[in-house]
């Protein structure tokens, strides 16, 4: 460790149970910043969208009585708002890792603990996206190629891989959400993150952390 | 694609104003309100004049429609970030702030600077801070290695600002001292 460590941190981040949104915040920012695909929170992202739909449904029934009071206008807004805000962290969630499953399709395809990761609708669009792609190289430019070359899986030294694997020596940011057990760097060092203490560490380092929820990507 | 760009190596400002807008804050509600539920979890009765604690972003919503008068959180306030910007510019180390500090000044400023004494004098402290601070992060790239860096009471903003670089950085610092025997496998 190079700085002394801070003085402890004066402002907690705000106290008391986690809400589902809360949850759903933190797996998002993870999301985000982790190089690799994080399992997928299904549970979560379910209950949630049944609480949009509920919020939903309540708010359609306020809004069809005529005779509600300013009050009732301005719950309604502020409900809608919600909703939209949510919406927006669901959808955000949503698209980074869809945007992770393109890229590494190929990789997910041939990795059966990746696999494991994700809910079953992503792993068919994993499995259909990778088929697609595998094909459309071979239709446009591989099967003109000489025999030996046509496969995509070759591995020559000092070239890039031809199928994208997610670069887990990426820095991330993690903050400690409790004091953590020691982890092994890269230098041959061990460190013990305290509770809201921050780093800048490859995130293999975090990555057993971050998976148990001791840590979040900030 | 399903993520532009922009948004695929860092989380924008606007993205971390609206995760720091969850956070609580005291009104004073100019309407009354029966206890709601929401999503975030149920809030209110609001019964002016009587104070009451909401997500940021519902106090904005009301303040715009002027239906409530919001009280700054207490560090935000001429006596409070003067002391933190003398401690800033006298000592090595960076200050304790709420780790969302800058986000949740923009929104109040923004939205209800009438409500924030002498709103101009603390943008402008707010500025020096930001600026004592970001002078000393760019001083840490230079304690960078390939390994780890703790950074202590560095807040959401600073490390949104800095992230690109030192992430760069530190894999520049991971490629040079890689094991010569992995070199082979890349």
């Amino acid at each position: 460790m190079l700085d002394a460590r801070g003085p402890p941190v004066q402002f907690e981040l705000q106290a008391g149970e986690e809400t589902k949104l809360q949850e759903l915040t933190r797996h998002w920012m993870n999301e985000r910043h982790a190089p690799d695909i994080l399992p997928a929170q299904s549970v979560l992202l379910g209950r949630l969208l049944d609480h949009i739909r509920k919020q939903n449904d309540t708010v359609q029934l306020l809004r069809a009585d005529p005779d509600s009071s300013e009050e009732e206008h301005f719950r309604i807004m502020l409900a809608q708002t919600e909703i939209e805000r949510v919406k927006f962290i669901v959808r955000s969630y949503v698209r980074t890792r869809l945007y992770k499953i393109e890229k590494y399709a190929r990789y997910i395809v041939a990795t059966p603990e990746v696999q494991e990761r994700l809910s079953e609708t992503e792993l068919q669009h994993a499995r259909r996206y990778a088929h697609l792609v595998e094909s459309h190289f071979h239709r446009t430019v591989l099967q003109s190629l000489p025999e030996e070359q046509r496969g995509l899986a070759d591995e020559t030294a000092f070239m890039p891989p031809m199928i994208p694997e997610p670069d887990k020596t990426r820095a991330v940011f993690a903050m400690a959400r409790t004091n953590c057990p020691p982890v092994r760097l890269p230098d041959g060092s061990t460190s013990e993150m305290e509770k809201g203490q921050i780093s800048l560490t490859p995130y293999y380092v975090v990555e057993q952390l971050l998976a148990r929820g001791e840590v979040e990507l900030v | 694609m399903a993520l532009p760009i922009s948004l695929r190596s860092s989380v924008t400002p606007p993205e971390l104003e609206l995760i720091a807008s969850e956070q609580l804050i005291e009104i004073i509600p100019l309407i009354s309100m029966d206890k709601t539920a929401f999503i975030s979890g149920a809030y209110g009765p609001l019964r002016p004049p009587a104070k009451c604690r909401l997500p940021i972003w519902m106090a904005t919503n009301l303040k715009l429609k002027k239906k409530c008068h919001i009280v700054p959180p207490e560090w935000l306030n001429i006596d409070f970030l003067q002391d933190r910007l003398t401690r800033e510019t006298s000592q090595p180390e960076f200050c304790a702030m709420p780790f969302r500090f800058a986000e949740v000044a923009k929104i109040i400023l923004d939205v209800a600077s009438d409500d924030v004494e002498n709103p101009d004098k603390i943008r402008s402290l707010l500025k020096d801070l930001r600026e004592a601070r970001q002078a000393k992060s760019r001083e840490g790239i230079t304690k960078l290695d390939h390994s780890e860096l703790t950074l202590p009471n560095l807040c959401s903003m600073e490390i949104n600002e800095i992230r690109p670089f030192f992430i760069r950085s530190m894999g520049v610092l991971t490629q040079l001292v890689r094991e010569p025997s992995a070199a082979g496998d890349i």
